[in-house]
C-alpha cells in the first residue's frame, strides 16, 4: 500500500512546484491569498500557443480546490475570454470530462497536468485557427 | 492497523497513545494512517502560553529515510513560520536522521515556540519585526495567540 498524500500537502507540493516553475510549458499559478491557509483558490495563467489564433495572448484563469480535491478534479474558470469548446461562453467554466487527457479524473493529476492540457488543447487542428473574442476581454 | 503499514511507524503510533508527551496530542486519521491530527500547547513562560496549535503531518512513502511533513493549521506569529503555517526548522530538513521520531520532531516544534530564532527567518517580516523591536513583536504573538488559538 503506497503513501496517499493528503489534501494539504499536495497543495503545498503544487505550490512549491508551480513557485519555482513560473513559466514552465507556457503555464503558471499560484494562490490568490498567500494567507489562505487551506489553499482553495487559485490564479493561473496560459501563454497562447505558438501558430495558433492565441499566440501572445495571455489568458487568466481561476481554479478552486474543493475539500476533496485531489480525489475530484478542482473547477476551473477562464478569467479571459475564450472561443474554446468545452468552455462555457457564459462564465467560462472548464469542461474537464472534455478535456482528453484529464477527462478520466485520477487523484494524481495536478492543476499543472489540467494547464497543459488545456494549453495543448488551444493548440489542437480542430481549434487553433477558430476566431477569438477580442484580446483582454473577460467573463 | 491497515495492511502494508510499516512497524516503525505503527509502533510509533502505539507509543505515542499510550506515553503522549505533555502538551503534544497526536492522532492518525482512521482512513489515512499516515496523516495525523496534531496539537501542541504553546509553552510556558513564552508569547504562546494558554495557546493551543493546532497541526497536521504526514509520513511520506518513504519515511523514516525523509523527515515528516508538518505544519500549523492555526495563524501564528513567529519568525521561523510563515503564513501557510511551514516551519522553518533544521530537523525537518538537512539535518533530519531516521533516529529521529514523530515524538522527537514535535518536542523541537514545542521548543521552537519557546525559543524563535529570527536570525534564520522563514517569515521574513516577522522576523525584521523581532529584531527590530522585540517587545512588540512578542506582544503581536500573545494576541494573535488569544485571537486564533484559544477558541
Amino acid at each position: 500500500m503506497s503513501a496517499k498524500v493528503p489534501r494539504n500537502f499536495r497543495l503545498l507540493e503544487e505550490l512549491e512546484k508551480g513557485e519555482k516553475g513560473l513559466g514552465a510549458d507556457g503555464c503558471s499559478y499560484g494562490l490568490t491569498d498567500g494567507d489562505d491557509v487551506m489553499m482553495s483558490n487559485w490564479n493561473a495563467t496560459i501563454l497562447g500557443p505558438p501558430h495558433s489564433a492565441h499566440e501572445n495572448r495571455i489568458y487568466s484563469l481561476k481554479i478552486y480546490c474543493g475539500a476533496s480535491y485531489p480525489d475530484q478534479p478542482p473547477s476551473v474558470h477562464f478569467i479571459s475570454k475564450i472561443n474554446l469548446p468545452g468552455v462555457s461562453q457564459t462564465n467560462g467554466k472548464v469542461d474537464l470530462s472534455k478535456l482528453g487527457r484529464v477527462s478520466q479524473w485520477n487523484r494524481d493529476f495536478t492543476m499543472e497536468k489540467i494547464l497543459v492540457a488545456l494549453r495543448e488543447y488551444m493548440a489542437h487542428p480542430n481549434c487553433r485557427k477558430l476566431p477569438q473574442p477580442p484580446e483582454g476581454s473577460t467573463y | 492497523m491497515a495492511s502494508g503499514l510499516p512497524k516503525r511507524i505503527i509502533k510509533e503510533t502505539e507509543r505515542l497513545v499510550a506515553e503522549p508527551v505533555p502538551g503534544i496530542h497526536a492522532v492518525p486519521h482512521e482512513d489515512n494512517l499516515r496523516y495525523f491530527d496534531v496539537s501542541i500547547h504553546g509553552p510556558a513562560q513564552s508569547p504562546y502560553e494558554g495557546g493551543i496549535f493546532r497541526l497536521e503531518l504526514f509520513l511520506p512513502e518513504d519515511y523514516p529515510m525523509t523527515p515528516p511533513k508538518i505544519r500549523f493549521l492555526t495563524k501564528i506569529y513567529h519568525p521561523n513560520i510563515d503564513r501557510l503555517g511551514r516551519i522553518c526548522l533544521d530537523v525537518l530538513k538537512g539535518n533530519w536522521s531516521p533516529a529521529l521520531q514523530i515524538r522527537t520532531i514535535l518536542l523541537s516544534i514545542q521548543a521552537l515556540l519557546g525559543a524563535p530564532n529570527p536570525d534564520d527567518p522563514l517569515a521574513n517580516d516577522v522576523a525584521q519585526r523581532w529584531k527590530e523591536d522585540e517587545k512588540a513583536a512578542i506582544a503581536t504573538a500573545r494576541e494573535w495567540t488569544r485571537t486564533h488559538a484559544m477558541t
